[in-house]
């Protein structure tokens, strides 16, 4: 390439760049700095510390109590419910997207529509529709009770979070996942029926390795955002599912910027870690080949 | 012979628009067979068929004497070169052409081994654990062959292999593709528009147009003794004229009267008239059957390809003599470069040469045909 289609190049990016060092970068650097430094703006590694030490007691189903280690007890009920609302997420999506790949045009577009329409809705008022269906004379109990069925007791458990998860996160297993199938040459559909593969066979052996890239990408797409919301345990966990999300929003709210900047640090770090592993699995079930 | 293929009465619409018309065809064991024809006559859906990738609307397709309309392809006894290969692309070459024995189970050695063997056979051994999307389109139509190839099909279909591959390389194809056939005695169904790739590979040919056969035949066959005008014009280059049949022998067109080598026909029978531009010796006026004025001369490397007016219809005719442009020229054909066929509804459709090249009627078709869509 000449320098001087590189320097063009170099001057249509700027604005970007310019961009991402105010708003990204930046920011960046000053949770980095908070995370490790006191009020007084002294380094220290004593958020570090409490992060990994820091113990609370809970109660157990039969009222006794017991010691805990707060904060990686909250990180990993946020991994669990993240990966529970992953796993139904894609059983889920992963048919839907194959149905829709697979049908004529006009019923794809529909179906697309139809599933981006809620998120055109603002997140919170989605969150408050799902806490007037779930409470215990909500909408959902309100429907059991016409069919004389008794109610069910959901808001306020770890399974009405993941309720609000799967539906608020939903369509971003979805679109990758029927971007990539629809995108799947039919021949190779047929080759492998030529090559004696029935329907399973094929799904098994053609549709599903080269659907893998998607799969990831929706993971990624769900897994990220589920593991650091806050905003769904409290209202439809009742506050009492408290996760890592909810950590650094109630530390930052009480003014305790140092802590919950070294809080969104470490799950920044733990997240990119993710999205790297899952580049190097599509990177290699996918495009490796290997015999 | 044993017949390894059958259809009978076959039929086929997409849409409500017919694709194939009542075909009737017998593939017979260890043949090469090609279905030749120009695009939407109905030799790829002929394919598809015995792939077991369409089904007919009408008639019965035979598998050795098994009627197999239904039977879906991965229990059909045969595999498919496709056109742009369809290999898949999450593979390594190993793995493509393995992929079939692996569906069986077979044990790992035994699946190692046969692949060996089968990448050594296309000369690919030392590409099988490349993937597939770094390979040339060569080197890509090699995989696709071992790969249908590697399960031992009774029938290989190929669906125009050699189509994205440039000239050079498809003849070396050719005559490799000629050489795996005899070797393993598979039973060859290729599908081609190319006469040429046709006449050069096949031991039949099946020559077809608008969802129908127009002949079946050896190569020699279809090229020297064409049933009808389709058939001449698209098998090599034809000058087709009206003509009548005096009596056995004795043809009548442009105006003179010829001996010809064809009888059987009605006394003062119309026929079309067939003459290769090879045939016909360009001699002086005096001495010609037929005279007419040079309108345009290409050099062809081989020979000069010149356009005589004759009474109005253009003659095409292939020379290594040097005729100037403007030219008046003498024409002397032999009885034997004469054939005589039944008029057909292809009648007066093709053989004259005022638009010179096929392409240019195709072109011209295609725009027809855009327009009425």
């Amino acid at each position: 390439m000449s320098r001087r289609k590189h320097g063009a190049q170099w001057a249509l990016l700027s604005p970007y760049g310019v961009w991402s060092v105010i708003f990204l970068v930046v920011p960046l650097a000053f949770v980095a700095y908070y995370a490790f430094t006191d009020n007084g703006f002294a380094f220290t590694t004593e958020n570090l510390t409490r992060f990994f030490t820091a113990k609370s007691s809970v109660t157990n189903a039969d009222g006794s109590t017991r010691e805990v280690y707060t904060y990686l007890l909250i990180c990993l009920r946020s991994l669990k419910l993240a990966a529970i609302s992953t796993v139904i997420c894609l059983l889920l999506g992963y048919p839907l997207a194959y149905i829709m790949a697979r049908a004529h045009a006009r019923t794809q577009r529909m179906l697309l529509t139809l599933i981006m329409i809620p998120m055109w809705m603002n997140f919170l008022i989605r969150t408050y529709a799902w806490m007037t269906i779930l409470q215990d004379t909500g909408i959902l109990n309100g429907f059991l009770g016409a069919l004389h069925i008794s109610p069910v007791h959901i808001i306020g458990t770890e399974g009405a979070v993941v309720i609000g998860m799967v539906y608020d996160y939903f369509p971003y297993m979805v679109l990758p996942i029927y971007s990539g199938l629809a995108k799947l040459d039919v021949k190779l559909l047929e080759a492998a029926r030529d090559l004696g593969c029935n329907s399973a066979g094929v799904l098994r052996r053609v549709i599903f390795p080269l659907s893998l890239p998607g799969v990831l990408s929706g993971v990624t797409m769900v897994l990220i955002p589920s593991i650091s919301t806050f905003y769904i345990s409290q209202k439809l966990g009742n506050g009492k599912f408290f996760l890592i999300g909810d950590a650094i929003e109630g530390q930052y709210t009480a003014n305790n910027l140092h802590f919950a900047a070294l809080m969104a640090f470490l799950l920044m770090l733990a997240l990119l870690l993710c999205m790297a592993l899952m580049k190097r699995l599509t990177n290699r079930l996918v495009y490796g080949g290997g015999a | 012979m044993k017949k390894i293929f059958e259809l009978r009465n076959v039929s086929k619409s997409f849409d409500g628009e017919t694709v194939l018309d009542h075909i009737n065809l017998d593939i017979y064991d260890n043949e090469f067979l090609t279905l030749l024809g120009p695009s939407g006559c109905g030799k790829t859906t002929t394919l598809r068929l015995l792939g077991g990738f369409d089904q007919p609307d009408a008639g019965d397709i035979l598998f050795m004497g098994e009627r197999i309309n239904d039977l879906p392809p991965h229990k059909r006894n045969v595999n498919t070169v496709f056109q742009k290969y369809a290999l898949f692309p999450h593979l390594n070459v190993f793995e493509n052409v393995a992929f079939p024995l692996r569906e069986r189970r077979e044990p790992k050695a035994e699946i190692a081994k046969k692949v060996e063997n089968m990448l050594s056979l296309v000369m690919l051994s030392n590409l099988a654990h490349r993937r597939v999307t770094s390979l040339s389109g060569g080197q890509q139509q090699r995989v696709a062959i071992a790969r249908a190839l590697i399960g031992h099909p009774k029938v290989l279909l190929l669906d125009e292999p050699l189509g994205a591959l440039d000239r050079k390389l498809r003849k070396d194809m050719q005559a490799e593709l000629k050489k795996i056939q005899q070797a393993t005695g598979i039973t060859f169904v290729f599908v081609t528009h190319d006469q040429e790739e046709a006449l050069s590979m096949s031991d039949t040919v099946v020559v077809m147009s608008e969802g129908k056969i127009q002949q079946i035949g050896s190569p020699m066959d279809v090229y020297n003794e064409p049933k009808n005008a389709f058939v001449a014009d698209f098998i090599g280059e034809s000058n087709i004229l009206d003509g009548v049949m005096l009596d056995d022998y004795r043809v009548r067109f442009s105006g003179q009267t010829f001996q010809c080598l064809d009888a059987g026909f009605d006394t003062r029978e119309a026929v079309d008239v067939v003459v290769r531009p090879e045939d016909v010796d360009v001699v002086p006026v005096e001495r010609g059957q037929l005279c007419g004025v040079v309108t345009s001369v290409t050099f062809m490397g081989v020979h000069y390809e010149i356009i005589v007016d004759i009474g109005g219809f253009k003659w095409m005719l292939q020379t290594t003599d040097f005729v100037a442009v403007d030219e008046r020229i003498g024409l002397y054909i032999e009885p034997d470069a004469i054939h005589i066929m039944k008029k057909s509804r292809y009648s007066g459709l093709y053989g004259d040469y005022s638009s010179f090249s096929n392409e240019l009627d195709e072109l011209s078709d295609d725009a027809d045909g855009e327009a009425e869509a």
